[in-house]
């Protein structure tokens, strides 16, 4: 009796909500996205901005997070960064929320910074206005690489971008079609999840107008990715190119390939000439206020380098 | 005096009923304001019969077809549950009927240890140990729908074990004395009157626990290979709470994907709605 009694309030509830729901979208929506922007319009014009707030892509996370504990650590309040400002506490906040986010939080003015791990959208650019300025602070790479034991890696170790096409789209199913040489073993073709940056970083460097065949494995991260690849003879996938060296690090277990005769190296990845990469970057779209511009110079000195390498990404900047 | 105090005190556990009902409502609320627009968008029709799934702007032909994933859900489930209740009712059947109290009791904090260990515990062990030995015994890619239903399997067994356990040792509660002085033995008991008696309530507990499978996100992503294929049982193939947790990072706000996304969540939600309401329908005609 008493469960009758709640499934029918519950029930009620339900319907109540749901006619609910069809009424307000618009005004909802709207309503938030203002008043978020007078605050933000509001706190900028107040004096000084002890508050910093990254938001973006789950790449650049790690880097941003620890560079900002580590400023805080160092320097506790304002004044000890320049003795011009107050003494205030310095607190960095980095959320991570993936690249769209970022642009996103920024547009909404939740956050300060966007951060992102691809290049960026004319209409994105567009939407952000004038302001909009990009910190590009690192360069990631996407190999293609195969098991080390795969005996591919005795024969050859190029691919033209048109055979990394044909096998990731699934015109190639077997190895002894890439190469007549090699057992006609099934091609398992890895990748990252739909949405990941690194995803479009693929289809627009190598894919073109092709897709990726369904039958490719998802991995949730770049790490489970190489770990996939290492795992399987028969793998072949778009390891990063910082998850590509840890899995390397104690054994060859990856073998990535040179790319239309171009090796993925750190020379070839920063000159350009190794085309399947991508920056990761934050981007603002106002002018950075004096403590913003203290914290990244902190980010673009000889710290910011260290945590990027460790990290596995490739600064973008060279010290003086 | 008593009165009021006890008038207050109803008040209050009502209050805290009724802020359950509301999150639930509001958690609905949200799913359904959210999922709505992809339905204008895509089409009812399309979205939930669709095969393909391609949500980037940047393709050509975005389009947003879940069937393989709800297709994915069910298939994982029913076979992690079948699985599952072999061993569950075999476990169950031990506990109620042949071990002592010191065995039961020290076994079911065991058990319910296994419940604790956190889900990517789980999907960890599945990629290092099931997904390899797969691999070592000829399976192309190691992971697979069997890979993630045995994973999921382990999953569910302390829930199965110990409801069902529970009904077996009430059943036998209630027949022992009769059935000790007629002189009939343990397992012929067990076997006669326990294990038929409770057969029903077996039967509630699996679809109950293929409710629990369904929502079980993150160790049947590391193990199922997240391709977008219909299932079959030595296929790759991908679940809803895998396809959100894979994709919602990134889908942009606001975009179709994003809707789409909160669209498969409410696929999702009222899959689990329907096999609540059937279980509660079946119950009430099984029990007096």
């Amino acid at each position: 009796m008493k469960s009758k009694k709640l499934i029918a309030l519950l029930l009620s509830a339900v319907l109540v909500f749901s006619v609910a729901a069809c009424t307000p979208k618009e005004s909802a929506s709207s309503d938030t996205a203002e008043n978020s922007q007078t605050e933000s319009t509001g706190s900028d014009s107040n004096a000084f901005k002890s508050s910093i707030m990254f938001c973006g892509s789950t790449s650049l996370y790690p880097i941003i997070s620890s560079l900002a504990s580590s400023f805080t650590e160092e320097y506790e309040t304002w004044n000890t960064v320049d003795s011009s400002f107050p003494e205030d506490h310095i607190s960095i906040y980095v959320a991570p929320g993936g690249s769209g986010v970022g642009v996103s939080a920024l547009l909404d003015g939740t956050c300060d910074f966007g951060m992102l791990a691809r290049t960026i959208k004319d209409t994105e650019k567009e939407d952000l206005g004038d302001g909009y300025t990009e910190y590009i602070v690192a360069k990631d790479a996407l190999t293609v690489s195969v098991n080390a034991e795969n005996p591919i890696c005795d024969t050859i170790d190029d691919m033209s971008g048109e055979t990394i096409r044909q096998i990731f789209s699934g015109e190639f199913t077997t190895w002894d079609q890439v190469d007549s040489s090699l057992p006609g073993e099934e091609i398992q073709v890895f990748i990252r999840d739909l949405s990941g940056g690194a995803y479009e970083v693929f289809q627009n460097t190598v894919m073109g107008d092709s897709e990726v065949t369904p039958a490719a494995t998802q991995s949730a991260s770049m790490t489970e990715l190489a770990t996939n690849i290492a795992a399987n003879q028969w793998a072949i996938g778009y390891a990063g190119f910082g998850a590509y060296n840890n899995a390397n690090e104690n054994e060859q277990v990856l073998q990535a390939m040179k790319v239309d005769g171009v090796e993925c190296t750190q020379e070839t990845i920063l000159s350009g000439d190794y085309t399947i990469q991508r920056p990761v970057m934050f981007v603002g779209n106002t002018e950075p206020t004096e403590s913003e511009q203290a914290f990244i110079d902190y980010v673009f000195s000889d710290v910011g380098v260290e945590v990027i390498e460790d990290n596995g990404y490739i600064p973008a900047f060279t010290v003086e | 005096m008593r009165k009021i105090s006890n008038r207050i005190f109803s008040f209050i556990i009502y209050g805290f009923a009724f802020v359950t009902v509301l999150l639930l409502a509001f958690v609905i609320y949200f799913i359904v304001h959210e999922a709505l627009p992809v339905f204008e968008t895509v089409g009812v029709k399309d979205f939930l019969l669709g095969q393909r799934w391609m949500p980037l702007d940047s393709s050509a032909n975005p389009s947003y077809g879940i069937f393989n994933f709800t297709a994915a859900t069910v298939y994982v489930s029913v076979i992690a549950v079948l699985l599952a209740v072999i061993i569950s009712v075999g476990t169950a059947l031990y506990l109620s009927c042949a071990a002592s109290e010191r065995t039961r009791g020290f076994l079911y904090s065991f058990i319910d240890l296994l419940a604790a260990i956190p889900s990517v515990v789980y999907g960890f062990i599945g990629l290092v140990v099931l997904v390899k030995l797969f691999l070592r015994s000829g399976h192309p890619s190691g992971s697979s729908v069997l890979t993630a239903a045995i994973v999921l399997a382990v999953m569910i067994l302390p829930f199965l074990i110990s409801s069902i356990s529970d009904t077996m040792l009430k059943i036998k509660e209630e027949y022992q004395p009769a059935s000790s002085a007629l002189g009939i033995a343990e397992w012929h008991m067990a076997a006669e009157i326990i294990l038929p008696l409770s057969l029903k309530s077996i039967f509630l507990n699996m679809i109950l626990a293929v409710s629990r499978a369904m929502g079980e996100t993150m160790a049947v992503m590391m193990v199922m290979g997240n391709a977008n294929l219909f299932p079959r049982l030595l296929g790759k193939s991908e679940t809803i709470a895998s396809l959100i947790a894979l994709e919602m990072g990134t889908a942009s706000a606001g975009s179709t994907h994003y809707h789409a996304l909160y669209a498969a969540g409410l696929v999702l939600m009222v899959l689990l709605l329907i096999i609540n309401l059937t279980i509660t329908a079946i119950h009430k005609k099984i029990s007096p």
